[in-house]
Protein backbone atom coordinates (compact mmCIF):
# COMPACT_ATOMS: atom_id res chain seq x y z
CA UNK A 1 0.00 0.00 0.00
CA UNK A 2 1.01 3.34 -0.66
CA UNK A 3 1.63 6.18 2.45
CA UNK A 4 -1.17 7.68 1.55
CA UNK A 5 -3.78 5.07 2.67
CA UNK A 6 -2.53 5.33 6.07
CA UNK A 7 -3.16 9.31 6.70
CA UNK A 8 -6.59 9.50 5.65
CA UNK A 9 -9.26 10.48 7.98
CA UNK A 10 -11.45 7.35 8.08
CA UNK A 11 -14.95 9.24 7.82
CA UNK A 12 -17.59 6.94 10.39
CA UNK A 13 -20.88 6.13 8.72
CA UNK A 14 -22.57 8.89 11.27
CA UNK A 15 -20.46 11.19 10.49
CA UNK A 16 -21.51 10.40 6.75
CA UNK A 17 -25.44 10.96 7.57
CA UNK A 18 -25.22 13.84 9.72
CA UNK A 19 -22.62 15.64 6.48
CA UNK A 20 -26.09 14.90 4.53
CA UNK A 21 -28.84 16.01 6.71
CA UNK A 22 -26.92 18.93 7.39
CA UNK A 23 -26.55 19.60 3.44
CA UNK A 24 -30.41 19.20 3.67
CA UNK A 25 -30.40 22.52 6.22
CA UNK A 26 -27.90 24.48 5.25
CA UNK A 27 -29.89 26.26 4.05
CA UNK A 28 -32.93 26.09 6.70
CA UNK A 29 -35.04 28.54 5.26
CA UNK A 30 -37.50 26.15 3.78
CA UNK A 31 -37.52 23.05 6.13
CA UNK A 32 -37.30 24.93 9.21
CA UNK A 33 -38.03 28.26 9.15
CA UNK A 34 -40.11 29.03 6.51
CA UNK A 35 -43.51 26.64 7.39
CA UNK A 36 -44.03 28.31 10.96
CA UNK A 37 -43.88 31.74 9.02
CA UNK A 38 -46.82 30.25 6.78
CA UNK A 39 -48.49 28.85 9.90
CA UNK A 40 -48.51 32.15 11.52
CA UNK A 41 -50.47 33.83 8.63
CA UNK A 42 -52.38 31.16 7.77
CA UNK A 43 -53.84 30.81 11.65
CA UNK A 44 -53.88 34.56 12.02
CA UNK A 45 -56.05 34.92 8.95
CA UNK A 46 -58.22 31.94 10.28
CA UNK A 47 -58.21 33.80 13.83
CA UNK A 48 -59.34 36.72 12.46
CA UNK A 49 -62.12 35.22 9.70
CA UNK A 50 -63.62 33.53 13.41
CA UNK A 51 -63.74 36.89 14.81
CA UNK A 52 -66.08 38.50 11.95
CA UNK A 53 -68.15 35.74 12.08
CA UNK A 54 -68.23 36.24 15.73
CA UNK A 55 -68.59 40.07 14.96
CA UNK A 56 -71.34 39.64 12.68
CA UNK A 57 -73.22 36.86 14.55
CA UNK A 58 -73.39 38.23 17.88
CA UNK A 59 -73.21 36.77 21.30
CA UNK A 60 -74.89 33.44 21.34
CA UNK A 61 -75.37 33.28 17.54
CA UNK A 62 -72.71 30.77 16.47
CA UNK A 63 -73.24 27.07 17.42
CA UNK A 64 -71.20 25.05 19.95
CA UNK A 65 -68.34 23.38 17.94
CA UNK A 66 -68.83 26.07 14.72
CA UNK A 67 -64.89 26.92 14.61
CA UNK A 68 -64.08 22.87 15.09
CA UNK A 69 -63.84 21.84 11.79
CA UNK A 70 -60.77 23.47 10.19
CA UNK A 71 -58.73 22.03 7.75
CA UNK A 72 -56.22 25.12 8.11
CA UNK A 73 -53.25 22.95 9.34
CA UNK A 74 -53.27 20.27 6.61
CA UNK A 75 -51.49 22.31 4.35
CA UNK A 76 -48.11 21.22 5.82
CA UNK A 77 -49.03 18.18 4.47
CA UNK A 78 -48.78 18.86 1.04
CA UNK A 79 -46.39 21.37 1.45
CA UNK A 80 -43.80 18.54 3.03
CA UNK A 81 -44.40 16.27 0.19
CA UNK A 82 -42.62 19.01 -1.93
CA UNK A 83 -40.15 19.58 0.00
CA UNK A 84 -39.43 15.65 -0.49
CA UNK A 85 -39.79 15.62 -3.97
CA UNK A 86 -37.47 18.68 -3.97
CA UNK A 87 -34.91 17.40 -1.77
CA UNK A 88 -34.45 13.70 -3.49
CA UNK A 89 -33.75 16.10 -6.83
CA UNK A 90 -31.57 18.49 -6.01
CA UNK A 91 -30.02 17.86 -3.19
CA UNK A 92 -28.95 14.46 -4.25
CA UNK A 93 -27.61 15.65 -7.46
CA UNK A 94 -25.62 18.17 -5.37
CA UNK A 95 -24.83 15.61 -2.64
CA UNK A 96 -23.43 12.96 -5.43
CA UNK A 97 -21.11 15.79 -6.84
CA UNK A 98 -20.15 16.76 -3.17
CA UNK A 99 -18.59 13.14 -3.02
CA UNK A 100 -21.55 11.31 -1.16
CA UNK A 101 -22.54 7.75 -2.11
CA UNK A 102 -26.64 7.14 -3.04
CA UNK A 103 -26.60 5.32 0.02
CA UNK A 104 -25.21 7.61 2.69
CA UNK A 105 -27.49 10.29 0.78
CA UNK A 106 -30.74 8.16 0.91
CA UNK A 107 -30.00 7.07 4.59
CA UNK A 108 -28.91 10.75 6.26
CA UNK A 109 -32.50 11.97 4.48
CA UNK A 110 -34.64 9.83 5.53
CA UNK A 111 -33.13 10.20 8.77
CA UNK A 112 -33.97 14.42 7.80
CA UNK A 113 -37.61 13.06 7.05
CA UNK A 114 -38.22 11.19 10.62
CA UNK A 115 -36.52 14.28 12.78
CA UNK A 116 -39.24 16.62 11.00
CA UNK A 117 -41.53 14.26 11.03
CA UNK A 118 -40.74 14.72 15.33
CA UNK A 119 -39.84 18.71 14.37
CA UNK A 120 -43.70 19.47 13.31
CA UNK A 121 -45.65 16.83 15.31
CA UNK A 122 -44.18 18.07 18.59
CA UNK A 123 -44.40 21.15 17.69
CA UNK A 124 -47.73 21.05 16.42
CA UNK A 125 -49.04 19.20 19.23
CA UNK A 126 -47.91 22.12 21.51
CA UNK A 127 -49.53 24.83 19.94
CA UNK A 128 -52.80 22.28 20.29
CA UNK A 129 -52.18 21.85 23.61
CA UNK A 130 -51.74 25.86 23.49
CA UNK A 131 -55.53 25.74 21.91
CA UNK A 132 -56.76 23.40 25.13
CA UNK A 133 -55.52 25.74 27.76
CA UNK A 134 -57.04 28.86 26.37
CA UNK A 135 -60.15 27.54 25.45
CA UNK A 136 -59.79 27.59 21.39
CA UNK A 137 -57.94 30.46 21.40
CA UNK A 138 -60.62 32.02 23.73
CA UNK A 139 -63.41 31.24 20.74
CA UNK A 140 -63.51 27.69 20.81
CA UNK A 141 -61.55 27.91 17.81
CA UNK A 142 -59.97 24.62 16.32
CA UNK A 143 -56.67 24.90 13.71
CA UNK A 144 -54.00 22.74 15.39
CA UNK A 145 -56.50 19.81 16.36
CA UNK A 146 -59.39 20.07 14.87
CA UNK A 147 -61.64 17.96 13.52
CA UNK A 148 -61.59 14.49 14.69
CA UNK A 149 -58.30 14.33 16.42
CA UNK A 150 -60.00 17.30 18.66
CA UNK A 151 -60.91 14.74 21.41
CA UNK A 152 -57.96 12.84 21.12
CA UNK A 153 -55.29 12.85 23.90
CA UNK A 154 -52.04 15.51 23.02
CA UNK A 155 -50.13 12.38 23.08
CA UNK A 156 -52.31 10.60 20.39
CA UNK A 157 -52.63 13.76 18.60
CA UNK A 158 -48.23 13.83 18.34
CA UNK A 159 -48.89 10.61 16.95
CA UNK A 160 -51.34 11.48 14.48
CA UNK A 161 -49.08 14.37 13.03
CA UNK A 162 -46.37 12.28 13.14
CA UNK A 163 -47.41 9.16 11.10
CA UNK A 164 -49.28 11.05 8.64
CA UNK A 165 -46.16 13.48 8.16
CA UNK A 166 -43.73 10.65 7.74
CA UNK A 167 -46.02 8.91 5.10
CA UNK A 168 -46.08 12.21 2.76
CA UNK A 169 -42.05 12.66 3.53
CA UNK A 170 -41.67 8.98 2.04
CA UNK A 171 -44.77 9.25 -0.63
CA UNK A 172 -42.72 12.37 -1.49
CA UNK A 173 -39.10 10.39 -1.54
CA UNK A 174 -40.63 8.11 -3.68
CA UNK A 175 -41.66 10.24 -6.27
CA UNK A 176 -38.97 12.27 -6.25
CA UNK A 177 -36.99 9.10 -6.82
CA UNK A 178 -38.70 8.27 -9.80
CA UNK A 179 -38.16 11.79 -11.24
CA UNK A 180 -34.51 11.13 -10.89
CA UNK A 181 -34.37 7.75 -12.22
CA UNK A 182 -36.73 8.97 -14.92
CA UNK A 183 -37.81 11.94 -15.41
CA UNK A 184 -41.18 13.47 -16.19
CA UNK A 185 -41.93 10.59 -18.14
CA UNK A 186 -41.56 8.40 -15.16
CA UNK A 187 -43.63 10.65 -13.22
CA UNK A 188 -46.52 9.95 -15.59
CA UNK A 189 -46.24 6.29 -15.85
CA UNK A 190 -46.31 6.23 -11.98
CA UNK A 191 -49.67 8.57 -11.63
CA UNK A 192 -50.94 6.45 -14.15
CA UNK A 193 -50.18 3.05 -12.78
CA UNK A 194 -51.38 4.28 -9.33
CA UNK A 195 -54.37 5.72 -10.88
CA UNK A 196 -55.47 2.37 -12.52
CA UNK A 197 -54.55 0.40 -9.23
CA UNK A 198 -56.57 2.76 -7.39
CA UNK A 199 -59.75 2.14 -10.02
CA UNK A 200 -59.14 -1.67 -9.37
CA UNK A 201 -59.47 -1.70 -5.87
CA UNK A 202 -62.56 0.45 -5.93
CA UNK A 203 -63.72 -1.97 -8.95
CA UNK A 204 -63.01 -5.00 -6.77
CA UNK A 205 -64.60 -3.80 -3.39
CA UNK A 206 -67.84 -2.52 -5.12
CA UNK A 207 -67.93 -6.10 -7.07
CA UNK A 208 -67.78 -7.84 -3.82
CA UNK A 209 -70.13 -5.72 -2.48
CA UNK A 210 -68.00 -4.96 0.50
CA UNK A 211 -68.14 -1.29 1.06
CA UNK A 212 -69.84 -1.40 3.87
CA UNK A 213 -67.06 -3.56 5.68
CA UNK A 214 -64.62 -0.92 4.74
CA UNK A 215 -67.06 1.94 6.00
CA UNK A 216 -66.95 -0.05 9.33
CA UNK A 217 -63.43 -0.66 9.44
CA UNK A 218 -63.17 3.85 9.13
CA UNK A 219 -66.07 4.54 11.41
CA UNK A 220 -65.14 1.50 13.94
CA UNK A 221 -61.33 2.14 14.19
CA UNK A 222 -59.90 5.05 16.22
CA UNK A 223 -57.69 7.36 14.40
CA UNK A 224 -54.59 6.51 15.71
CA UNK A 225 -55.02 2.99 14.70
CA UNK A 226 -56.14 4.26 11.12
CA UNK A 227 -52.37 5.99 10.84
CA UNK A 228 -50.50 3.00 12.38
CA UNK A 229 -51.38 0.81 9.14
CA UNK A 230 -49.61 3.52 7.21
CA UNK A 231 -46.87 2.27 8.74
CA UNK A 232 -46.62 -0.54 6.32
CA UNK A 233 -47.09 1.56 3.63
CA UNK A 234 -44.91 4.31 4.43
CA UNK A 235 -41.70 1.53 4.82
CA UNK A 236 -42.90 0.41 1.24
CA UNK A 237 -42.73 4.18 -0.30
CA UNK A 238 -39.27 4.40 1.73
CA UNK A 239 -37.64 1.00 0.08
CA UNK A 240 -39.12 1.76 -3.32
CA UNK A 241 -37.58 5.07 -3.09
CA UNK A 242 -34.17 3.52 -1.48
CA UNK A 243 -34.33 0.84 -4.25
CA UNK A 244 -34.43 3.53 -7.33
CA UNK A 245 -31.89 5.74 -5.86
CA UNK A 246 -29.10 3.21 -5.92
CA UNK A 247 -28.85 3.51 -9.26
CA UNK A 248 -29.49 6.71 -9.72
CA UNK A 249 -27.54 9.06 -11.92
CA UNK A 250 -27.13 12.94 -11.36
CA UNK A 251 -27.40 13.58 -14.81
CA UNK A 252 -28.31 17.34 -15.68
CA UNK B 1 3.27 -1.38 -3.65
CA UNK B 2 2.10 1.65 -5.13
CA UNK B 3 -1.58 1.81 -5.80
CA UNK B 4 -2.73 3.83 -9.08
CA UNK B 5 -4.90 6.60 -7.47
CA UNK B 6 -7.13 6.48 -11.07
CA UNK B 7 -7.07 3.54 -12.86
CA UNK B 8 -9.30 2.62 -15.72
CA UNK B 9 -9.90 -0.70 -17.97
CA UNK B 10 -11.72 -1.17 -21.17
CA UNK B 11 -14.06 1.48 -20.31
CA UNK B 12 -16.85 1.93 -22.39
CA UNK B 13 -20.31 3.84 -21.68
CA UNK B 14 -23.45 3.73 -23.84
CA UNK B 15 -26.70 5.72 -23.63
CA UNK B 16 -28.99 4.39 -25.75
CA UNK B 17 -27.37 3.81 -29.64
CA UNK B 18 -25.09 6.32 -28.87
CA UNK B 19 -21.62 5.19 -27.59
CA UNK B 20 -20.09 8.42 -25.32
CA UNK B 21 -16.99 6.56 -24.12
CA UNK B 22 -15.35 3.54 -25.91
CA UNK B 23 -12.85 1.33 -24.09
CA UNK B 24 -10.69 3.79 -22.26
CA UNK B 25 -7.64 2.43 -20.48
CA UNK B 26 -5.11 4.10 -19.02
CA UNK B 27 -3.67 4.81 -15.41
CA UNK B 28 -3.00 7.63 -13.34
CA UNK B 29 -0.29 7.05 -10.62
CA UNK B 30 0.07 9.22 -7.18
CA UNK B 31 0.54 13.03 -7.43
CA UNK B 32 0.81 15.17 -10.67
CA UNK B 33 -1.24 17.07 -12.95
CA UNK B 34 -3.10 15.24 -15.61
CA UNK B 35 -4.91 17.12 -18.23
CA UNK B 36 -7.81 14.98 -20.26
CA UNK B 37 -7.92 17.13 -23.30
CA UNK B 38 -10.52 16.65 -25.89
CA UNK B 39 -13.21 18.40 -28.01
CA UNK B 40 -16.71 19.21 -26.78
CA UNK B 41 -18.38 16.34 -26.81
CA UNK B 42 -15.38 13.96 -26.67
CA UNK B 43 -16.51 12.05 -24.08
CA UNK B 44 -14.50 13.93 -21.30
CA UNK B 45 -17.28 14.51 -19.12
CA UNK B 46 -19.32 11.21 -19.17
CA UNK B 47 -15.70 9.49 -18.83
CA UNK B 48 -15.26 11.38 -15.65
CA UNK B 49 -18.95 11.01 -14.08
CA UNK B 50 -17.44 7.10 -14.77
CA UNK B 51 -14.21 7.87 -13.30
CA UNK B 52 -16.10 8.89 -9.85
CA UNK B 53 -19.11 6.17 -10.03
CA UNK B 54 -21.43 8.71 -11.01
CA UNK B 55 -22.58 7.14 -13.80
CA UNK B 56 -22.40 3.12 -14.26
CA UNK B 57 -19.97 1.74 -16.74
CA UNK B 58 -21.77 -0.34 -19.66
CA UNK B 59 -18.71 -2.48 -19.85
CA UNK B 60 -15.10 -1.96 -18.17
CA UNK B 61 -13.74 -1.38 -14.90
CA UNK B 62 -12.55 1.33 -13.12
CA UNK B 63 -10.79 1.72 -9.64
CA UNK B 64 -9.73 4.86 -7.34
CA UNK B 65 -7.22 4.09 -4.70
CA UNK B 66 -7.44 0.64 -5.91
CA UNK B 67 -11.37 0.08 -5.35
CA UNK B 68 -14.49 0.32 -6.85
CA UNK B 69 -15.37 4.46 -7.11
CA UNK B 70 -19.40 3.12 -6.93
CA UNK B 71 -20.92 3.93 -3.55
CA UNK B 72 -17.66 3.69 -2.01
CA UNK B 73 -17.94 6.09 0.58
CA UNK B 74 -14.07 5.74 1.75
CA UNK B 75 -12.56 6.19 -1.73
CA UNK B 76 -15.39 9.27 -2.24
CA UNK B 77 -14.43 10.33 0.43
CA UNK B 78 -10.79 11.16 -0.45
CA UNK B 79 -11.42 12.69 -4.06
CA UNK B 80 -13.18 16.27 -4.77
CA UNK B 81 -15.30 16.32 -8.44
CA UNK B 82 -15.52 19.85 -9.68
CA UNK B 83 -17.39 20.37 -12.82
CA UNK B 84 -19.05 23.10 -14.70
CA UNK B 85 -22.49 21.34 -14.78
CA UNK B 86 -22.59 21.14 -10.85
CA UNK B 87 -26.15 21.77 -9.48
CA UNK B 88 -27.08 23.34 -6.23
CA UNK B 89 -30.17 23.25 -4.77
CA UNK B 90 -32.62 26.38 -4.58
CA UNK B 91 -32.04 29.50 -2.21
CA UNK B 92 -28.35 27.47 -1.63
CA UNK B 93 -25.55 30.51 -1.68
CA UNK B 94 -21.85 30.75 -1.89
CA UNK B 95 -22.03 30.51 1.50
CA UNK B 96 -23.68 27.51 2.03
CA UNK B 97 -21.29 25.92 -0.87
CA UNK B 98 -18.47 25.97 1.09
CA UNK B 99 -19.86 25.29 4.64
CA UNK B 100 -21.51 22.09 2.59
CA UNK B 101 -17.81 21.48 1.26
CA UNK B 102 -16.12 21.91 4.92
CA UNK B 103 -18.62 18.91 6.12
CA UNK B 104 -18.06 16.75 3.12
CA UNK B 105 -13.86 17.33 2.54
CA UNK B 106 -11.49 16.25 5.15
CA UNK B 107 -8.87 17.63 4.56
CA UNK B 108 -10.77 21.07 3.78
CA UNK B 109 -8.65 24.78 4.55
CA UNK B 110 -11.01 27.54 5.90
CA UNK B 111 -8.47 29.99 5.98
CA UNK B 112 -6.94 29.22 2.05
CA UNK B 113 -10.84 29.30 1.08
CA UNK B 114 -11.10 32.40 2.10
CA UNK B 115 -8.46 33.61 0.84
CA UNK B 116 -9.67 32.22 -2.53
CA UNK B 117 -12.94 33.62 -2.02
CA UNK B 118 -11.31 37.38 -1.64
CA UNK B 119 -9.25 36.69 -4.97
CA UNK B 120 -11.65 35.27 -7.35
CA UNK B 121 -14.28 37.85 -5.90
CA UNK B 122 -16.71 35.58 -4.85
CA UNK B 123 -20.24 36.77 -3.88
CA UNK B 124 -20.66 34.77 -0.62
CA UNK B 125 -24.50 35.95 -0.16
CA UNK B 126 -25.83 35.37 -3.43
CA UNK B 127 -27.68 32.65 -4.42
CA UNK B 128 -26.00 30.19 -6.85
CA UNK B 129 -28.92 30.23 -9.29
CA UNK B 130 -28.31 34.10 -9.83
CA UNK B 131 -24.78 33.70 -10.18
CA UNK B 132 -23.32 34.34 -13.74
CA UNK B 133 -20.63 31.20 -15.42
CA UNK B 134 -17.81 32.69 -14.22
CA UNK B 135 -18.98 33.62 -11.02
CA UNK B 136 -20.48 29.81 -10.46
CA UNK B 137 -16.95 28.70 -11.85
CA UNK B 138 -15.14 30.72 -9.41
CA UNK B 139 -17.10 28.81 -6.22
CA UNK B 140 -16.62 25.87 -7.69
CA UNK B 141 -12.39 26.61 -8.29
CA UNK B 142 -12.61 27.51 -4.40
CA UNK B 143 -14.02 24.17 -3.18
CA UNK B 144 -11.50 22.50 -5.58
CA UNK B 145 -8.63 23.78 -4.22
CA UNK B 146 -9.39 24.49 -0.66
CA UNK B 147 -10.39 20.89 -0.33
CA UNK B 148 -7.05 19.24 -0.53
CA UNK B 149 -8.44 15.85 -1.94
CA UNK B 150 -5.83 13.27 -2.67
CA UNK B 151 -7.47 13.34 -5.75
CA UNK B 152 -8.82 16.44 -7.60
CA UNK B 153 -10.80 15.57 -10.67
CA UNK B 154 -11.78 19.11 -12.31
CA UNK B 155 -13.83 19.21 -15.48
CA UNK B 156 -13.92 22.33 -17.43
CA UNK B 157 -13.03 24.43 -14.00
CA UNK B 158 -12.74 28.21 -15.31
CA UNK B 159 -16.26 28.20 -18.17
CA UNK B 160 -17.16 31.75 -17.68
CA UNK B 161 -13.79 32.96 -16.35
CA UNK B 162 -11.92 35.78 -17.50
CA UNK B 163 -7.80 35.81 -18.58
CA UNK B 164 -7.09 37.40 -15.44
CA UNK B 165 -9.00 34.89 -12.97
CA UNK B 166 -7.94 31.78 -14.98
CA UNK B 167 -4.32 32.81 -14.32
CA UNK B 168 -4.96 33.14 -10.57
CA UNK B 169 -6.59 29.32 -10.53
CA UNK B 170 -3.66 27.88 -12.37
CA UNK B 171 -1.27 30.29 -10.32
CA UNK B 172 -3.02 28.98 -6.72
CA UNK B 173 -3.65 25.68 -7.64
CA UNK B 174 0.14 25.18 -8.80
CA UNK B 175 1.09 27.18 -5.34
CA UNK B 176 -1.30 24.96 -2.98
CA UNK B 177 0.13 21.96 -5.41
CA UNK B 178 3.68 22.67 -4.48
CA UNK B 179 2.60 22.84 -0.42
CA UNK B 180 0.30 19.71 -0.42
CA UNK B 181 1.06 17.78 -3.41
CA UNK B 182 -1.72 15.95 -4.77
CA UNK B 183 -3.52 14.21 -7.88
CA UNK B 184 -4.97 16.04 -9.78
CA UNK B 185 -7.10 15.07 -13.07
CA UNK B 186 -8.30 18.06 -15.36
CA UNK B 187 -10.46 18.31 -18.35
CA UNK B 188 -9.67 21.50 -20.89
CA UNK B 189 -9.45 22.22 -24.08
CA UNK B 190 -7.79 25.77 -23.35
CA UNK B 191 -4.66 23.47 -24.05
CA UNK B 192 -2.15 26.36 -24.57
CA UNK B 193 -2.86 27.70 -20.98
CA UNK B 194 -2.50 24.88 -19.20
CA UNK B 195 0.27 22.97 -21.42
CA UNK B 196 2.45 24.66 -19.07
CA UNK B 197 1.35 22.29 -16.04
CA UNK B 198 0.89 19.24 -17.19
CA UNK B 199 2.62 16.27 -16.51
CA UNK B 200 0.49 14.06 -18.23
CA UNK B 201 -1.65 14.45 -20.95
CA UNK B 202 -4.67 12.06 -21.72
CA UNK B 203 -6.62 12.88 -25.51
CA UNK B 204 -10.03 11.51 -25.72
CA UNK B 205 -11.82 12.20 -29.08
CA UNK B 206 -15.09 10.56 -29.97
CA UNK B 207 -14.84 8.67 -26.88
CA UNK B 208 -11.65 6.99 -27.41
CA UNK B 209 -8.30 7.68 -25.78
CA UNK B 210 -6.05 8.98 -28.68
CA UNK B 211 -2.92 9.93 -26.57
CA UNK B 212 -1.57 8.89 -23.56
CA UNK B 213 1.68 10.39 -23.01
CA UNK B 214 3.93 12.38 -20.87
CA UNK B 215 3.87 15.96 -21.26
CA UNK B 216 7.45 16.73 -21.74
CA UNK B 217 7.91 13.83 -24.30
CA UNK B 218 4.43 15.12 -26.56
CA UNK B 219 5.88 18.59 -26.13
CA UNK B 220 9.47 17.22 -28.05
CA UNK B 221 7.50 14.52 -30.33
CA UNK B 222 6.69 17.01 -32.82
CA UNK B 223 8.67 19.57 -35.03
CA UNK B 224 7.35 22.05 -37.88
CA UNK B 225 9.46 22.52 -40.86
CA UNK B 226 9.46 25.18 -43.63
CA UNK B 227 11.25 25.75 -46.13
CA UNK B 228 11.66 25.36 -50.18
CA UNK B 229 8.99 22.44 -51.18
CA UNK B 230 11.84 20.20 -51.98
CA UNK B 231 13.54 20.12 -49.30
CA UNK B 232 10.82 19.67 -46.90
CA UNK B 233 9.20 16.74 -48.66
CA UNK B 234 13.06 15.04 -48.44
CA UNK B 235 12.59 14.85 -44.45
CA UNK B 236 9.17 14.54 -44.48
CA UNK B 237 9.48 10.83 -46.21
CA UNK B 238 9.13 7.70 -44.23
CA UNK B 239 7.73 9.71 -41.48
CA UNK B 240 4.45 10.78 -40.01
CA UNK B 241 2.79 13.70 -41.11
CA UNK B 242 0.70 15.52 -38.62
CA UNK B 243 0.03 19.04 -41.19
CA UNK B 244 0.75 19.55 -44.52
CA UNK B 245 0.21 23.14 -46.03
CA UNK B 246 2.26 24.36 -49.33
CA UNK B 247 2.04 27.44 -51.01
CA UNK B 248 3.76 28.06 -54.06
CA UNK B 249 7.23 26.64 -53.67
CA UNK B 250 7.33 26.62 -50.22
CA UNK B 251 5.88 23.84 -47.67
CA UNK B 252 5.42 23.89 -43.84
CA UNK B 253 4.77 20.08 -42.52
CA UNK B 254 4.70 18.64 -38.77
CA UNK B 255 6.64 15.70 -38.25
CA UNK B 256 7.12 13.49 -35.20
CA UNK B 257 9.64 11.72 -34.22
CA UNK B 258 12.61 13.94 -35.75
CA UNK B 259 16.12 13.27 -33.50
CA UNK B 260 18.44 16.40 -32.77
CA UNK B 261 20.89 15.87 -35.08
CA UNK B 262 18.24 15.63 -37.77
CA UNK B 263 16.52 19.57 -36.42
CA UNK B 264 20.23 20.40 -36.70
CA UNK B 265 20.72 19.18 -40.58
CA UNK B 266 17.48 20.39 -41.47
CA UNK B 267 18.25 23.48 -40.33
CA UNK B 268 21.37 23.49 -42.00
CA UNK B 269 19.35 22.74 -45.23
CA UNK B 270 17.86 26.31 -45.28
CA UNK B 271 14.52 24.93 -43.34
CA UNK B 272 12.77 26.68 -40.13
CA UNK B 273 13.03 24.44 -37.31
CA UNK B 274 9.97 24.86 -35.10
CA UNK B 275 8.87 23.28 -32.35
CA UNK B 276 5.01 22.32 -31.85
CA UNK B 277 3.03 23.42 -29.10
CA UNK B 278 0.86 20.91 -27.63
CA UNK B 279 -1.87 22.59 -28.64
CA UNK B 280 -1.69 22.23 -32.63
CA UNK B 281 -0.23 18.91 -31.90
CA UNK B 282 -3.05 17.79 -30.48
CA UNK B 283 -5.49 19.42 -33.05
CA UNK B 284 -3.42 17.68 -35.83
CA UNK B 285 -3.71 15.01 -34.31
CA UNK B 286 -7.41 14.13 -33.72
CA UNK B 287 -8.28 16.26 -36.84
CA UNK B 288 -5.94 13.45 -38.40
CA UNK B 289 -8.34 10.77 -36.71
CA UNK B 290 -11.32 12.37 -38.09
CA UNK B 291 -9.72 12.45 -41.48
CA UNK B 292 -8.91 8.44 -41.42
CA UNK B 293 -12.33 7.25 -39.84
CA UNK B 294 -13.80 9.36 -43.28
CA UNK B 295 -11.07 7.67 -45.43
CA UNK B 296 -12.21 3.91 -44.79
Amino acid sequence: MTAIVDTVPHVPLTKRWANVLRIHVANPWPTLVTPWLIFTAIFGLNYAIWRIVLMAAGTGGVQPGAFQDNGGATWILFYMVVVAVQSMNQTFRFAIGFSSTRRDYFLGTATLFVGLSAFYAIGITLLAGAERVTGGWGVEGGFFAPAFVANLPLVQVAYVYFATLLFMFFLGAAVGSVFVRWGANGILVFIGSLAVVLVATVWFVTKAGDWGTVGSFFADTSVPTILTWSLPVTSVAAFVGYALMRRATPRA
Amino acid sequence: MTVNVVEARGLTKRFGSVEAVTDVSFSVAEHGICGLLGRNGSGKTTLMHLLTGQEFASSGRSTLFGESPVENAAVLGRTCFIKETQTYPDGFRAKHVLRAASWVFPHWDAELADQLVVEFDVPLGRRVKRMSRGQRSAVGVVVGIASRAELTIFDEPYAGLDAVARHIFYDRLLQDYGIHPRTILMSTHLIDEVADILDRVLVIDDGRLMIDADADELRGSATTLAGRHSAVQGFAEGREVLTWDSLGGLATVTLTGLTEAEKSAAQAAGLDVVPVSLQQLIVGRTRGAAREEIAS
